[in-house]
C-alpha cells in the first residue's frame, strides 16, 4: 500500500465494484482527512450511495482497498461489526427501529454493541436528543414523529456510538422542504464541532458553508474534486458543467 | 352406556398424550424453525444451503414417511434407546419446524431491508440484528400462520397413534375394537381436539392483541 | 453405521410404506410375488364350488328386501389377511377362508359368485357399514362379543380362532408366560394388545396400525413377538417360513361370526342355516383345507349358536 499520512482517516484505493454487468464504482481513489467534511455530488445512478455503503461494507467491493483509521475493512463477522460501529451512517429513509421508542433507538447500539450500562447510555442518549432538538420526544415511537424529527433522531443514534466518521446518504431528500433546514443545521453544527463527514447531498447551501471539498461523481467515476467555491463557480469538466446547469436552473 | 364416563381414564390418557405430543413438538419446532430461518437468511453460504435443504426435505416428505423413518430406520442406525414417544416428537418437530421456518422467513422478508442495514451500521452482529431488530418486528406478521401451524401439528400428532404412542386416536381405536358406537367415540375425540385447538387459537389471539397494543 | 445398511433400511421403509397404505388395523402382505404356501405342507387342496339355490324367499327381513331389490349381494370383508380375507393387489380378486364362508352363505341365499360384490371394510367401520346398509353382511375375523352384539347381530360362530404368539425361530419365548419384559407388537388398540398390557404377562406393548410393521420389526429384532388371532399370524408365518413361527398355544377364544343387521332374525336364521348345511355337507372342511389348512394346522367346526 502507498504511504498514508497520519491525518488520513478514510482511504479508498483502486476500488471497483460491479452489479452484474454494471460497473458502478470504477477505479475509485479517495482520501478523507480527519475532521474533513466532503460533499459527494453527481447525477442519479452515478454510484454515490454505493460508495457510501462500500465504506462501511454494506456493499462488498470487487477489488481495491478501503481502510478506516489505517485498518483495512475485515470480512463479514464480529470484527467487521466492531468497525462498523466506528462509522456512523444516516440514511435517506431514516430507518429508525420502528418497534423501539426514540430513546431506545439511541441507547440500543450503546448497550448491545459498546456494552455501556443502561443508565449511562440513557443519559448520553438524552443529551444527544437535546442537542439535535428532539429531547422532548424521547418516549414516542418513530412513527409518531415528523420526517425532520426522525432524521435528527437518526443522527443522534449514529452519534451515540462515538463514530470516527459519519456517512450521510442524501439525508434530506425524503423530507418536506420546511424540514430540510432543521436537519442541515444539525449537520452544520456537527461539521463545526470537527466531525469527519462524507455527505451525499444536492444542497448547495450546505456544501458551500460546511464542506472542505466537493467530489463530483459520474458513471461510477470521480470526475472532479475541488473546494466548494471553485467547483460551483468554475467547474472544470464538461460533465460537471452540464450537471450544475441542470440543478441550478430549475 | 356412556362412552366417555365408562372410559374416562382412557380418554384422559389419550388427551394428555395428544397435549404432550403437541406441546413438546411445538416448542421444539418453534426453536428449530427460528434457528433454521436464521440459517436461511444468514450471510454464511453453508448455513444457507443447510437451511434450504432442511426445508425442502422435510416439507416435501409426507409426515407418515417421516414417522416410518423415525420409528423403523433410526433405531436400526443406533438410536435404539429412544422411546416411541421421543421418536414421534422428533418426527413431528422436525416436520413442523420446516413450515415454521418458512413462516418466519416470510415474516422476516416483510421487515424492510433498511431496518437490518441500520442495525448493521450501528455495529450489531448478524444474530443481534435478527434477535433485536428483525424478529421482534416480524412477530406480528408471523403469529397467525404459526398459530395455524401449531393447530395443524395438534391434528398431525394423530399419526403417532399408529406408531405405538398413546394419544386420542389410540383411544378411538381401542374403544371401537371394544365395540362402542363409533360415532359417539369420534364425537368425544373431536371434542377433545377442539379443546386443544381452541386453546391454541385463544393463546395466539391473546398474543396478537397484546402485540397490537404494544405499538 | 455404514452407508449400505442405511440405504437398505431406507429402502425397507419405502417398501413398507408402499404396502401399508390405507389399511386401518391389519397388515398387508407385500403382494402376490411371495410364495404363500406354507413350507413343507402338502399340495393345496382345491377350492370347493357351491350349489346356488333357486327360488329363495325370506319374509320379514329388511336385509333380504334390500338384496332382492338390488338383485345382488354386497358382502363386507377384509383385504389384507392372507388365507383369510385377502385381495390380490394385481387381479383385485378376493380369496381366503372368510371369503369362502361368505360365498357359501350367498349360494344358499340364491346368489352365485357373479352376483356378489365384495367390499373391503376396515375394522373400525364394521358396525357402521352393517347398520347403514352399505353391506348386507360381513365376514372378516369378526369376533362375537357382547359389546358388539349391542350394535349388530351375529350368525355363527363359524370358526374359533385364539390369540397366539408369532416369534422368531429359536426364540426364547416358548409360551405366553415367557413374555415378561419382552416387546410384544400388535395392532393399535386391539383386544390382543389390551390383554397383553393388562394381564399378568408383564410385556412391553408396541402398537402399530399394520401387522406388516409388527412382522417387519419382529424379523429385524426390534420386537420379540407379535400377537393377535392365530389365524392371522399363520398367514404371515407362511410368508417367511424360515424365519418366524406361530407358537400354536392359543390363550383366548375368538369366535368368528357373520355380522348382520341388528334384530334381523329372519336373515340371521337364514345365514345360520346356510352355515349349518355347508358344515354338514363337507364344504366347510374343503374350504378350510384349501386356505388356512395350508399352514398344516387342522381345525374343528365349532357348534353354531342360534341365539347370537
Ligand atoms: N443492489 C443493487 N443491485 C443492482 N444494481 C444496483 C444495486 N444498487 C444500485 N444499483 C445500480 O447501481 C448504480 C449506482 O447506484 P447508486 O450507488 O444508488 O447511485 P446514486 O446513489 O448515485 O444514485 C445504479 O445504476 C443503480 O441502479
Ligand atoms: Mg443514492
Amino acid at each position: 500500500m502507498t504511504e498514508v499520512s497520519a491525518t488520513d482517516l478514510v482511504v479508498l484505493k483502486d476500488v471497483n465494484k460491479h452489479f452484474g454487468a454494471l460497473h458502478v464504482l470504477q477505479d475509485i481513489d479517495l482520501t478523507i482527512a480527519r475532521g474533513e467534511v466532503v460533499v459527494v455530488i453527481g447525477p442519479s445512478g452515478s454510484g454515490k450511495s454505493t460508495l457510501c455503503r462500500a465504506i462501511n461494507r454494506l456493499e462488498t467491493i470487487d477489488s481495491g482497498h478501503i481502510t478506516i483509521d489505517d485498518k483495512p475493512l475485515p470480512a463479514e463477522g464480529k470484527e467487521l461489526a466492531r468497525l462498523r460501529a466506528d462509522v456512523g451512517m444516516v440514511f435517506q429513509s431514516f430507518n429508525l427501529f420502528a418497534h423501539r421508542t426514540v430513546l431506545e433507538n439511541v441507547t440500543l447500539g450503546q448497550i448491545k454493541v459498546r456494552k455501556t450500562d443502561k443508565k449511562a447510555a440513557e443519559e448520553k442518549a438524552r443529551t444527544l436528543l437535546d442537542r439535535v432538538g428532539v429531547g422532548n420526544q424521547a418516549d414516542k415511537y418513530p412513527a409518531q414523529l415528523s420526517g425532520g424529527q426522525q432524521q435528527r433522531v437518526a443522527i443522534a443514534r449514529a452519534l451515540a456510538m462515538d463514530p470516527k466518521v459519519m456517512l450521510f446518504d442524501e439525508p434530506t431528500s425524503a423530507l418536506d422542504p420546511e424540514m430540510i433546514n432543521e436537519v442541515l443545521e444539525v449537520m452544520q453544527q456537527l461539521a463545526r464541532d470537527g466531525m469527519t463527514m462524507i455527505v451525499v447531498t444536492h444542497e448547495m447551501g450546505f456544501a458551500r458553508s460546511a464542506a472542505n471539498r466537493v467530489v463530483f461523481m459520474a458513471d461510477g467515476r470521480i470526475v472532479e474534486q475541488a473546494t466548494p467555491d471553485q467547483f460551483f463557480s468554475n467547474p472544470r469538466s464538461d460533465r460537471a458543467k452540464d450537471f450544475l446547469s441542470k440543478i441550478l436552473h430549475h | 352406556m356412556n362412552v366417555l364416563l365408562d372410559n374416562f381414564a382412557l380418554f384422559r390418557e389419550g388427551f394428555l398424550g395428544t397435549v404432550e405430543l403437541t406441546a413438546l413438538s411445538g416448542a421444539i419446532a418453534l426453536v428449530l424453525g427460528v434457528v433454521i430461518a436464521a440459517f436461511r437468511v444468514s450471510p454464511v453460504p453453508p448455513l444457507r444451503y443447510f437451511g434450504a435443504a432442511w426445508v425442502t426435505l422435510l416439507r416435501n416428505t409426507p409426515l407418515t414417511l417421516l414417522f416410518f423413518i423415525a420409528v423403523l430406520v433410526l433405531p436400526r442406525l443406533g438410536m435404539n434407546t429412544w422411546s416411541f414417544f421421543q421418536l414421534a416428537v422428533l418426527a413431528l418437530s422436525c416436520y413442523t419446524s420446516a413450515f415454521i421456518c418458512e413462516a418466519v422467513r416470510s415474516g422476516i422478508n416483510t421487515v424492510s431491508l433498511g431496518q437490518a442495514e441500520a442495525a448493521r451500521s450501528l455495529g450489531m452482529t448478524f444474530t443481534q440484528t435478527l434477535r433485536l431488530i428483525i424478529l421482534p418486528q416480524a412477530t406480528r406478521t408471523v403469529l397467525p400462520p404459526i398459530g395455524s401451524l401449531l393447530i395443524a401439528l395438534a391434528k398431525n400428532s394423530a399419526i403417532a397413534g399408529g406408531f405405538s404412542v398413546f394419544e386420542l386416536f389410540s383411544v378411538q381405536k381401542t374403544l371401537s375394537e371394544q365395540g362402542y358406537n363409533i360415532f359417539l367415540i369420534f364425537l368425544w375425540v373431536a371434542i377433545a381436539y377442539l379443546i386443544i385447538t381452541f386453546f391454541i387459537s385463544a393463546v395466539f389471539r391473546f398474543l396478537e392483541t397484546r402485540l397490537a397494543v404494544a405499538r | 453405521m455404514n452407508l449400505r445398511k442405511t440405504a437398505a433400511a431406507a429402502f425397507a421403509v419405502v417398501a413398507l410404506t408402499a404396502s401399508a397404505t390405507a389399511c386401518g388395523k391389519s397388515g398387508s402382505p407385500s403382494g402376490s410375488t411371495t410364495p404363500s404356501a406354507a413350507g413343507g405342507s402338502s399340495a393345496a387342496a382345491a377350492l370347493p364350488t357351491y350349489a346356488v339355490k333357486t327360488g329363495v324367499k325370506l319374509s320379514g327381513s329388511k336385509t333380504w328386501d334390500r338384496i332382492e331389490k338390488n338383485g345382488k349381494i354386497t358382502i363386507g370383508v377384509k383385504a389384507d389377511q392372507p388365507n383369510l380375507g385377502f385381495q390380490d393387489p394385481a387381479t383385485k380378486k378376493y380369496s381366503g377362508f372368510d371369503i369362502e364362508i361368505a360365498k357359501m352363505v350367498a349360494a344358499d341365499l340364491g346368489f352365485g359368485e357373479d352376483k356378489i360384490t365384495f367390499k373391503t371394510i376396515q375394522s373400525a367401520n364394521r358396525e357402521t357399514a352393517i347398520a347403514g346398509g352399505q353391506v348386507d353382511y360381513y365376514v372378516g375375523t369378526y369376533t362375537i362379543n357382547p359389546e358388539r352384539q349391542k350394535q349388530v347381530s351375529f350368525a355363527g360362530p363359524y370358526f374359533v380362532a385364539g390369540q397366539d404368539l408369532l416369534v422368531k425361530k429359536g426364540s426364547s419365548i416358548k409360551s405366553k408366560d415367557d413374555l415378561k419384559g419382552k416387546k410384544v407388537c400388535s395392532a393399535t388398540g386391539s383386544t390382543s394388545i389390551q390383554r397383553i398390557k393388562n394381564g399378568p404377562y408383564g410385556a412391553k406393548p408396541v402398537e402399530y396400525d399394520a401387522y406388516s410393521l409388527c412382522v417387519d420389526n419382529l424379523i429385524s429384532g426390534q420386537v420379540d413377538a407379535v400377537t393377535t388371532d392365530d389365524a392371522i399370524l399363520k398367514g404371515f408365518a407362511a410368508k417367511y417360513p424360515d424365519q418366524i413361527q406361530v407358537l400354536g398355544k392359543p390363550f383366548s377364544e375368538e369366535p368368528y361370526g357373520v355380522g348382520l343387521l341388528k334384530g334381523d332374525t329372519a336373515f340371521q336364521d337364514a345365514v345360520t342355516a346356510a352355515l349349518k348345511s355347508h358344515e354338514d355337507n363337507g364344504d366347510w372342511k374343503k374350504a378350510y383345507d384349501a386356505t388356512l389348512g395350508k399352514s398344516g394346522v387342522t381345525a374343528a367346526i365349532p357348534p353354531l349358536d342360534s341365539s347370537s
